[in-house]
């Protein structure tokens, strides 16, 4: 135990912060970097709407703006400042929706977007390897072969593609979903029954969207991975032995199969965060996809910031436990 | 014994069947609630709830062009910046002592709203006298009295970080009260156009409701959440993520300015985000959507073409409202090359205007070669004088030769290009062309062209491209709006085509709306596709844009802009004009013939070429409500942002 904690745990935990903390301060780095500076933004704007502001009043305004958005001091104060801010949990107030906080924005979007986002991961994961595993292994099967030539055709189309033609299909030509929204204007947001329903409703054509091109890709990948497995010895002894195909399918090729797949499927949680852009665009869904693009089409780069810390420590963290929790899944791991 | 109820395979075959179960139920769960299904067109004329109590066909639903609103929750629309204005709020919820309509207007283009009567100056134009209304209520029962309007003076000129902080504070000397229904501004210099601040044209100073925000610690921070309301309406509910806004009409309607023309007819008001191009056809075809505020022409010709119950301002080709806002090719007046007025005429004939209009509207565009909007009544005030100018006007092209650039017949060139891909939607009366596309425009002349720029100096290199009278390159980056305003995207780029082709080195240089505001107002830039003049568009008067192009308000190349003077020009003849305007009484018919003179005076300097109206496809939809406003009853603006457009709801009625 004491090797693990010393040679395996401390050194990974120690990757862990180097990488929030290189993360943390390019975040802070790379926006200062820009040409823009959000109080000039902001002080031109009221000068282009024709407003005749004094010169008092615009400095007054100047330097209002610079204290509010945290850009008051030189790079190094306002370093150490972003830190003790980020720290105490506070990522500032957005720019473009001031002055509502950063949080508050992010902790809004987030719901939307992992209710949508889980299930659809796991359903395309769950679907697809295990039809990936069936058509490397069943592959005269006619119905397996049929979906192997869909997941083939479906796979390659760009999703924003399949995404407008199932909104096209389903919402105009036959209107059988929503064209747009997590609920309908005039819907109250409320737990209850009725509302989660309707939420249910309103999130089926995004999932649908999500699931299929997802299922392409699992699919493809297992069935690679398990078409090499299936030569392997162990499989044509287990054959041999006259083990039911179903168990030889289950315990000797998918498990074996499984950890790329494991490793893909934490990678794609840990990218929760910063949403899907393009599918909550295109289905007007209000998740974090929808806050990124809207952040960065106002320039908004305290928002920014915001949802690019949510992902890198997302992802950092989710590497983190996939690597405390592999030798769970392989044994070979926890030998070496 | 089992150490489970269940077994793996039957906890999983059941947890399917559940899943399973919940999403039929869910498929089956908005008809059950009323809420959320779209109706094939044929059944969307079928009534439902919207939400428990609020009936569709009560309910008008119009797109708020902000889109989702954040923070939903502020409505203190006056602090400056922000984004709740078009929830309904100043279309329903507040109000504003006058009014004036881009269009014919409701009774007038002047509407008298919480003002009984008309501004009245002293005779040097020192004092303003406003009379107010009586019997006006605001929706909690106070009465709106003179106390509400010096509130609203004095507490943003008091007050730094407030919408008119600046020009309360340069204006307002002092303010009395002689009785309750009567205030007297004092003012700090002669203004004849002090009324403009509380004159809405899209916007305008609003009446704070004193009782409210005087019981606030800081009237800048307060969110004023929930509005109480001056207008005929009453916010209901709003979505907290700021995609939705319910305005329910107040039970005591009548004692608002509104109920002068009678009681607006829906009951409810529901402005939306309804999401891009394609979703507002999506929404309109399926009835969720009454009132569209613009739309791609791509868009409105789907529109069009398939759902007959959707109806543009005019009733075919254009379809679009034309706002009185004037998008032009700004040109950096102190820029080498375009500080020649040959060179910005040269340029000006080096432009293809039906190129322009195809590429930016499909041919929708309602084109003005004169420094004035095509819009509103300005055809009867401007371009009908102007056109027995315009055709005898003459450019020197240093040939010794007169050259008559005005080309009357652009309109009907624009629409013979249009007519190519629309067939039968483009008219073809000459009359119907005039009104919807405009009246002429600028030679497309290259030739012409050639000569002005040899006149002003410049030479070809020897790959054909223009050279300044120094030899230096002339190159000219037209700054342009990218996505967000997609016409003026498309229109600027034809527009560098253009010169191009006639041998000048022109790029297209599009920036996001921040940076391009920053480095137009400070003059870093050669050109600019966007606008500079904007007007009442339903009255003559010149002055709301022209007064910041005196001379006193010039900022040199470098400093930041004041007003609308982005394009840096000054000329002497052009400050007795805005000073003529300046002295005379809003409504002294001298001020057209100013204009007019103003109109000769840039056609022939040439500052800014001006191009087209901003067109706005705002698509109203009579599958619930009939009587919106056209080109043939324009008594108010369609565009469903503008204040304006709360005239709308007392004319509009359900459909039979």
């Amino acid at each position: 135990m004491r090797k693990f904690v010393l040679s395996y745990l401390i050194p990974r935990i120690g990757q862990y912060l180097l990488v929030i903390f290189l993360g943390v301060t390019l975040t802070f780095v790379i926006p200062r970097l820009s040409p823009n500076d959000p109080v000039e933004q902001q002080v031109s704007q009221l000068m282009m709407s024709g407003s005749q502001v004094s010169p008092e009043a615009i400095e007054h305004m100047r330097v209002a703006l610079t204290e509010m958005y945290g850009l008051a001091g030189s790079p190094w104060e306002q370093y150490w400042a972003f830190w003790g801010r980020l720290l105490r949990g506070d990522l500032g107030p957005s720019l473009s929706s001031f002055p509502t906080p950063v949080n508050q924005l992010l902790a809004t979007a987030m719901p939307w977007t992992f209710g949508l986002l889980i299930p659809s991961i796991v359903i395309s994961w769950v679907v697809g390897n295990i039809l990936g595993a069936i058509a490397s292994y069943y592959e005269n099967n006619r119905v397996i072969q049929v979906v192997d030539v869909v997941s083939q055709a479906v796979r390659p189309i760009p999703y924003y593609i399949m995404a407008l033609v199932l909104l096209a299909v389903f919402s105009y030509w036959i209107p059988i979903f929503p064209f747009s929204g997590a609920y309908p204007p005039g819907a109250r947001v409320e737990f209850s029954l009725s509302f989660v329903l309707t939420v249910l409703y309103h999130s089926l054509l995004p999932l649908l969207s999500l699931v299929l091109i997802g299922i392409g890709g699992w699919f493809i990948g297992m069935k690679s991975l398990t078409s090499n497995i299936i030569a392997e010895d162990y499989v044509v002894y287990a054959e041999n032995t006259g083990l039911p195909r179903r168990q030889i399918l289950t315990q000797y090729i998918m498990r074996n199969a499984m950890l790329p797949q494991i490793t893909g499927l934490a990678l794609q949680l840990g990218m929760l965060f910063s949403g899907a852009l393009i599918m909550e665009v295109v289905f007007g869904y209000p998740g974090m996809g929808t806050l990124t693009f809207q952040a960065v089409m106002a320039n908004d780069y305290t928002l920014i910031m915001g949802i690019t810390l949510l992902s890198i420590v997302g992802v950092a963290t989710t590497v983190l436990i996939l690597d405390l929790i592999y030798p769970l899944f392989d044994p070979r791991v926890r030998i070496q | 014994m089992k150490p489970y109820i269940l077994s793996r395979r039957e906890f999983l075959a059941q947890l399917g069947l559940a899943t399973a179960g919940t999403m039929l139920a869910a498929c089956a769960a908005p008809a059950a609630t009323g809420g959320a299904a779209p109706a094939a067109p044929a059944e969307a004329v079928a009534d439902r709830e919207i939400r428990p109590g609020v009936m569709r066909s009560e309910t008008l639903i119009l797109e708020n062009p902000t889109g989702k609103v954040v923070p939903a929750d502020d409505f203190n629309r006056w602090r400056p910046g922000i984004q709740s204005a078009s929830t309904g709020l100043q279309q329903l919820g507040l109000d504003a002592l006058w009014y004036i309509d881009p269009d014919a207007g409701i009774d007038g283009v002047w509407d008298n709203s919480l003002a009984a009567e008309k501004p009245i100056y002293n005779e040097d134009f020192t004092q303003m006298t406003v009379k107010l209304r009586q019997g006006i209520y605001w929706s909690d029962g106070v009465e709106f009295t003179a106390d509400d309007l010096i509130y609203t003076v004095e507490t943003q000129k008091n007050t730094q970080g407030m919408a008119y902080t600046g020009q309360f504070n340069k204006y307002v000397a002092s303010i009395e009260k002689p009785d309750p229904y009567t205030v007297v501004f004092t003012l700090a210099e002669p203004n004849s156009r002090f009324h403009g601040l509380f004159t809405v044209r899209w916007g305008a100073c609003f009446m704070m409701p004193k009782h409210i925000f005087e019981q606030q610690p800081d009237p800048v921070a307060f969110t004023f959440n929930p509005p109480v309301s001056l207008g005929p309406y009453v916010l209901k509910d709003f979505d907290p993520q700021g995609d939705w806004y319910l305005w329910e009409r107040r039970e005591d309607w009548d004692r608002t300015s509104l109920a002068r023309y009678g009681m607006p007819a829906p009951k409810f008001a529901m402005y939306i985000a309804p999401g891009p191009s394609d979703k507002k056809v999506m929404a309109q075809t399926s009835g969720e959507l009454d009132v569209i505020h613009d739309i791609a022409p791509e868009g409105m010709i789907t529109l069009a073409r398939t759902n007959p119950t959707s109806k543009g301002w005019f009733p075919s080709f254009p379809w679009a409202h034309p706002d009185p806002t004037l998008p032009s090719v700004i040109y950096n007046n102190e820029k080498p090359g375009l500080n020649s007025r040959e060179v910005r005429w040269a340029l000006t004939l080096a432009i293809d205007i039906v190129r322009v209009a195809m590429a930016s509207y499909r041919g929708a565009a309602t084109i003005s070669a004169i420094h004035v909007p095509p819009t509103g009544l300005y055809p009867g005030y401007y371009f009908d004088p102007m056109q027995e100018w315009l055709n005898a006007f003459t450019l020197d092209l240093g040939d010794g030769a007169s050259y008559a650039p005005y080309d009357p017949t652009a309109a009907t060139r624009i629409a013979e290009a249009a007519r190519a891909s629309l067939g039968d939607l483009v008219p073809t009366d000459e009359a119907a062309v005039r009104k919807a596309i405009g009246y002429g425009w600028w030679k497309y002349d290259l030739e012409a062209a050639e000569k002005l720029m040899l006149k002003a100096g410049c030479t070809r290199d020897s790959a054909g491209k223009w050279l300044l009278p120094d030899g230096q390159p002339f190159k000219i980056a037209l700054m342009a709006e990218g996505e967000t305003r997609p016409i003026m995207n498309r229109g600027a780029a034809m527009v560098v085509e253009n010169w191009v082709e006639f041998g000048i080195d022109a790029t297209l240089d599009v920036r996001d709306n921040a940076t391009r505001t920053k480095l137009v107002l400070l003059g870093e830039m050669d050109a600019e596709f966007g606008w500079t003049i904007e007007t009442w568009g339903g009255h003559p008067d010149l002055f709301f844009f022209l007064e910041s192009w005196h001379s006193s308000f010039y900022r040199p190349s470098g400093e930041n802009a004041v007003g609308r003077n982005r394009m840096r020009w000054q000329h002497p003849d052009l400050d007795p004009i805005i000073e003529a305007i300046q002295r005379l009484e809003f409504d002294d018919p001298k001020g057209i013939e100013l204009g007019l003179e103003f109109i000769k005076l840039a056609a022939t300097e040439m500052p800014i070429t001006p191009i087209m109206s901003y067109n706005v496809f705002s698509v109203c939809d009579e599958t619930y409500w009939e009587g919106f406003p056209t080109s043939e009853d324009p008594y108010t603006n369609p565009v469903a942002n503008w204040a304006n457009t709360k005239y709308m709801y007392v004319k509009i009625r359900p459909k039979a």
